[in-house]
């Protein structure tokens, strides 16, 4: 090997070796550098999501009642596990919140939906509408629940002053009192407050789809319906797929709307999982049955996702 | 199959005018180029024609119906988009047998439907992919299939070429006209490139600015452009301008420019009125050869292109393109002269742009 | 705690000390200090009386200041365990007898039985004020005011339809079915079926004869007396004396109710005096009267608001802050913003309650009131497994039989 085909390197000044901006140079070149950069966020999760995470899991196998210092905090393995499934609490919960999270669900995306075609058609004002459909969405859950339960209110609530007005109503109706419409009451409201967060998401995935497909379809003779069965639901899948994901586990995991609407009434109702958790936890001080609880709403979580995944096809293309 | 007639067709958007009073006629088969660099239209009548976009007034006849209040769905037209607008979530098959699927055309009829149509052209092996695993010239290919499959009065064509790269655009150029050979159905076809224009339309609409500038066939619209536009789109290099003076001596008419005076003997055109006045000649650069006599000038720029070599001439201060043979390789600098065919030259009015 | 929590409370130890040490320096040159003070006052009514009280306290000791943080009741339990857990305690918590068990049980409250026992104005105060507030001989709070159980009723209403004022729950049953009148809207018993309507179901069910806590500290229910219980106070729903709305009315909506002309009786405590006296002229339109006796004894509670110190690092200010409620003239001003009775005896006697005829009631019940029954869990138990089963007799989703086995059944859970 012949040294004159290398022209040798200036050699590096001291400077040059240490400087850091050059280092970082080099090492963003390396394939290490995505690690790096995943490592803050990596820390991040664990400290905050997988300690409390695995704390929960362990919490689940112990004893653990905060007002009950005297029975000790020892590991009773699989006991609360098996007191939930002779809980009739536990399976009431379980069927009230499929029922919650599927109905508010499918009503959410049916508004979210209808209103992000509305808003996609780019009409003046649409801008203005677009900001003000969103509004609800903005809200905390708090404000919502309380702004909802004052309307709805049997008394005060203009509700059922403009349902009487219009003569759908003989007399004051009161919904959250009434264990066949306190459901579908808070049903509406959660449906209310967050049909924006598919709004949302469907107006960022229409306008990802080529308005030539529905020119294209005009003239291959697909109605309206047929357009949106055919062509635009099918292009949203992945988008819908991933909102319903998230709406899912938001609803299954929070029960403050319902705390604060009904607080799992009348007569246990409107009781889900989240509310059952909660109030295992800080009404009653039992951690550790809380914590089983929550480890099932973990599992069915994780369970359905991975079902919903396969099943939307999501990953296909 | 359909004759099309366009009359007085308007398009506006507020105070913007868009489209100014279009009137085309086109026989049952012919194949239509709307041609015109963009923003001057052409898609926005191809539209009109498909009933996407409604037009601000005028009538829109195709065969002997009247379309203007006919959704696009009922007028039995089909189009090839240059995005190609194939459905994502549908497979090649779908794709093709959409138009007749919505027309509930049974299953087994669709499938021989579709079959026909990928067999022209030549795309059967692909029916069960989906667009997004195609190559560009497969999604034109299927496309084109879905347009020929519902066998319609008319095929409406949106600039179908311009995605695609250099080679293949020529390939599908012949398979489009082989296509309109075999299928003889009427085409409206819409593009920015003169070439396609030429190669494809028997008809050629040349617009700017809302305007058609010359409808006419392709031939007449090379060889006697209307107008000063229309020449200098039409044909590349484009043509030569010669501004100068119109002379009559003993009934022999030349043009006297800056660099001398050029012989008209022969020219096409009456331009009696003319004489004396200032005009414009327009000279394609083809139609220059290396002679004796004729417009001299000095080299500025030698261009060899490998079949051509492309020389510009300074003639009194106004540049000459010439397309000369790859041997004519002239120095820069050196003086030439070069003969002018006169039956091919075409006077402009100065003032209007307007062929005299 | 320390054993069940150990690593944890290391190393938060470790934390609080670095932390605390870069803090000292400051506070060992600063003259004046501050406290935080968690309290449940919601209501406009309380508001002022809290800020009446920080006033005067404010012009008594200048140097130390008191930051009040309001936490929903609802949300109370949850906020105070998560601050006991992760240490970020404040400095006073207001404690509802109820609650004392559960926080004591879970090391939230300091032991300041030295201080009480030192303290001048101890003298003022009944033993009794302080019984549900010692465990195990140890004092943890002192008590700031009394919730007195009575009645609102609509005085005017009554007169007009010449009914008595009842002595009984039988004759307030009548009264309330005899002033109900859908036609108007008027119905005779605002009831509490919703958020904190549990305690007056565990006093029906005590006036039949069947309390949680016995005299000799045992826990557990009386099954047929308790059903009785239920029955009866179901059956104001049942009856129709209640508005429908019932099952889910909590503490706003009983109020309202009341307030706005719908319900002839409330039963609530002196609290929402202000509140009530602020829409419905006292004496004339309204009244109050000490809640009526149930067939075996008469159920009425005193419970107590005590305040406590819950971080110890700020005993000595927080010490200041929490006797000082046991001043007459905080206790009096608090009474004038908000109705809530003092739990001095000597405050009590003060002239500006004993000649307000309004009062009378509560006084009345000062003598024969009893304390919420209290033990680990109690408060647990009552909302989220009596409330429920009440809410299901209410709704027709339950009998009282099946309502009152699942509330034992709850109870063996609760104090297993």
């Amino acid at each position: 090997m012949s040294r004159a085909l290398y022209t040798a390197a200036p050699p590096r000044t001291v400077w040059e070796s240490i400087n850091p901006l050059r280092m970082i140079g080099e090492l963003s070149e390396t394939r290490y550098w995505m690690y790096l950069l995943l490592l803050p966020s990596a820390l991040l999760i664990t400290a905050v999501v997988l300690y409390p995470t695995l704390y929960g899991f362990q919490m689940s196998f112990r004893e653990m009642r905060l007002n009950r210092p005297d029975v000790g905090t020892d590991w009773v393995f699989f006991k609360h596990y098996i007191r939930m499934v002779n809980d009739p609490i536990f399976w009431l919960s379980l069927r009230n919140t499929a029922i919650w999270v599927t109905s508010s669900i499918a009503l959410e995306f049916l508004i979210g939906l209808t209103a992000a075609l509305a808003l996609n058609r780019n009409l003046p004002g649409t801008k203005l509408l677009a900001v003000l459909i969103l509004l609800p969405y903005f809200l905390p859950n708090v404000v919502a629940g309380h702004m909802w339960g004052l309307m709805l209110d049997p008394r005060l609530g203009v509700i059922n002053d403009l349902l009487m007005r219009v003569g759908l109503l003989d007399g004051y109706k009161a919904w959250f009192a009434d264990p066949k419409t306190a459901m579908a009451a808070a049903i509406i409201v959660e449906s209310w407050h967050s049909f924006p967060f598919f709004t949302l998401l469907i107006m960022a995935g229409l306008k990802g789809i080529p308005a030539d497909l529905y020119k294209a379809a005009d003239i291959d003779g697909a109605g309206p319906l047929a357009q949106l069965r055919l062509i635009t639901l099918p292009m949203l899948k992945t988008i819908i797929a991933a909102a319903v994901i998230l709406r899912v586990i938001g609803l299954v995991n929070s029960p403050d709307l319902l705390l604060i609407l009904t607080s799992g009434g009348p007569g246990r109702s409107t009781q889900v999982l989240s509310l059952y958790a909660f109030q295992m936890a800080y009404k009653d001080f039992n951690f550790g049955y809380a914590g089983a609880l929550s480890v099932v709403m973990f599992v069915l979580l994780m369970g359905f996702a991975w079902i919903y995944v396969r099943l939307s096809k999501v990953n296909e293309d | 199959m359909a004759t099309l007639s366009i009359k007085g067709v308007r398009k506006s958007f507020g105070s913007l005018e868009v489209l100014k009073n279009i009137d085309i006629e086109l026989e049952d088969g012919g194949f239509l180029v709307l041609l015109g660099p963009s923003g001057c239209g052409k898609s926005t009548l191809l539209s009109i024609i498909a009933g996407l976009e409604p037009s601000s007034g005028g009538d829109v006849t195709i065969g002997e119906r009247n379309v203007n209040n006919v959704h696009p769905k009922d007028r039995n037209i089909a189009m090839v988009f240059q995005s190609y607008a194939l459905y994502p979530t549908m497979s090649v098959r779908r794709n093709i047998g959409f138009g007749l699927e919505m027309r509930k055309m049974p299953t087994p009829e669709r499938d021989a439907a579709v079959k026909k149509a990928a067999d022209l052209l030549q795309i059967e092996h692909l029916l069960e992919r989906k667009p997004g695993q195609l190559s560009g010239g497969q999604r034109q290919r299927v496309a084109m299939g879905r347009a020929i499959v519902r066998d319609p009065d008319l095929f409406l064509f949106d600039e179908p070429l311009s995605n695609l790269d250099a080679k293949l655009r020529v390939e599908m150029r012949t398979e489009i006209k082989r296509l309109h050979d075999r299928l003889g159905t009427t085409i409206v076809y819409v593009t920015h490139d003169q070439i396609e224009a030429m190669t494809l339309g028997t008809k050629v609409a040349v617009m700017r600015n809302g305007v058609i500038q010359q409808f006419a066939d392709p031939q007449i619209i090379y060889e006697q452009p209307a107008n000063v536009f229309v020449a200098a789109f039409i044909g590349s290099p484009t043509t030569n301008f010669l501004n100068g003076t119109l002379e009559a001596t003993n009934g022999l008419l030349s043009l006297r420019h800056g660099g001398g005076s050029l012989d008209l003997g022969g020219l096409q055109q009456d331009v009696g009125a003319f004489v004396g006045r200032p005009v414009v000649a327009g000279i394609r650069p083809e139609t220059l050869q290396v002679a004796e006599t004729g417009v001299s000038g000095t080299v500025e720029v030698v261009e060899p292109t490998g079949p051509d070599t492309m020389v510009i001439l300074n003639v009194g201060g106004q540049m000459l393109t010439a397309r000369l043979g790859s041997r004519d390789r002239p120095k820069l600098g050196q003086a030439m002269t070069l003969s002018v065919d006169a039956r091919a030259v075409n006077l402009f009015d100065p003032d209007s742009g307007d062929r005299i | 705690m320390t054993t069940r929590f150990g690593r944890r409370s290391i190393l938060q130890m470790g934390g609080g000390l670095l932390a605390a040490s870069a803090l000292l320096p400051r506070y060992a040159f600063a003259q004046a200090k501050t406290i935080n003070y968690w309290h449940t006052f919601t209501s406009q009514s309380e508001q002022a009386g809290l800020d009446a009280v920080r006033a005067l306290f404010t012009a008594a000791h200048p140097d130390i200041t008191v930051i009040p943080e309001n936490i929903p009741n609802p949300e109370f339990m949850a906020k105070i365990t998560a601050a006991v857990v992760a240490n970020t305690r404040p400095s006073v918590t207001m404690v509802s007898s109820e609650r004392f068990q559960d926080l004591r049980a879970m090391g939230a409250l300091t032991d300041i039985t030295d201080r009480v026992s030192g303290w001048e104005r101890r003298g003022d105060f009944d033993d009794s004020r302080f019984a549900s507030i010692t465990d195990d001989g140890k004092v943890y709070g002192v008590p700031a005011f009394t919730f007195v159980d009575w009645i609102y009723y609509r005085k005017d209403w009554f007169e007009e339809a010449g009914i008595a004022v009842p002595t009984t729950l039988a004759e307030l049953h009548d009264a309330a079915v005899k002033l109900t009148d859908p036609a108007k809207g008027r119905y005779g018993f605002g009831l509490r079926g919703g958020p904190g309507g549990q305690n007056p179901v565990i006093n029906m069910m005590e006036a039949f004869g069947s309390p949680v806590l016995h005299a000799d500290g045992t826990i557990g229910l009386d099954r047929d007396k308790a059903i009785e219980g239920v029955t009866f106070y179901a059956s104001l729903l049942k009856d129709g004396a209640a508005p429908p709305s019932a099952p889910n009315d909590g503490f706003r909506q009983i109020i309202e109710g009341f307030q706005t002309g719908q319900t002839a009786m409330i039963y609530h405590h002196t609290g929402s005096y202000q509140d009530i006296a602020s829409k419905l002229k006292p004496g004339v339109e309204f009244g109050t009267m000490a809640i009526p006796a149930g067939p075996v004894t008469r159920v009425a509670r005193l419970a107590y608001a005590y305040n406590t110190i819950t971080k110890p690092e700020d005993a000595d200010a927080a010490w200041e802050w929490i006797k000082f409620w046991g001043e007459p003239d905080a206790a009096v001003a608090f009474l004038e913003k908000t109705g809530y009775f003092p739990a001095s005896t000597v405050a009590a006697q003060d002239q500006r309650i004993v000649g307000n005829p309004m009062y009378a009631a509560a006084a009345e019940t000062l003598g024969f009131g009893i304390p919420q029954p209290s033990f680990p869990g109690a408060a647990g138990w009552a909302e989220s497994t009596v409330l429920p089963a009440f809410q299901r007799v209410l709704i027709g989703d339950a009998t009282p039989e099946q309502a009152v086995d699942e509330m034992i059944a709850g109870l063996a859970e609760a104090s297993q």
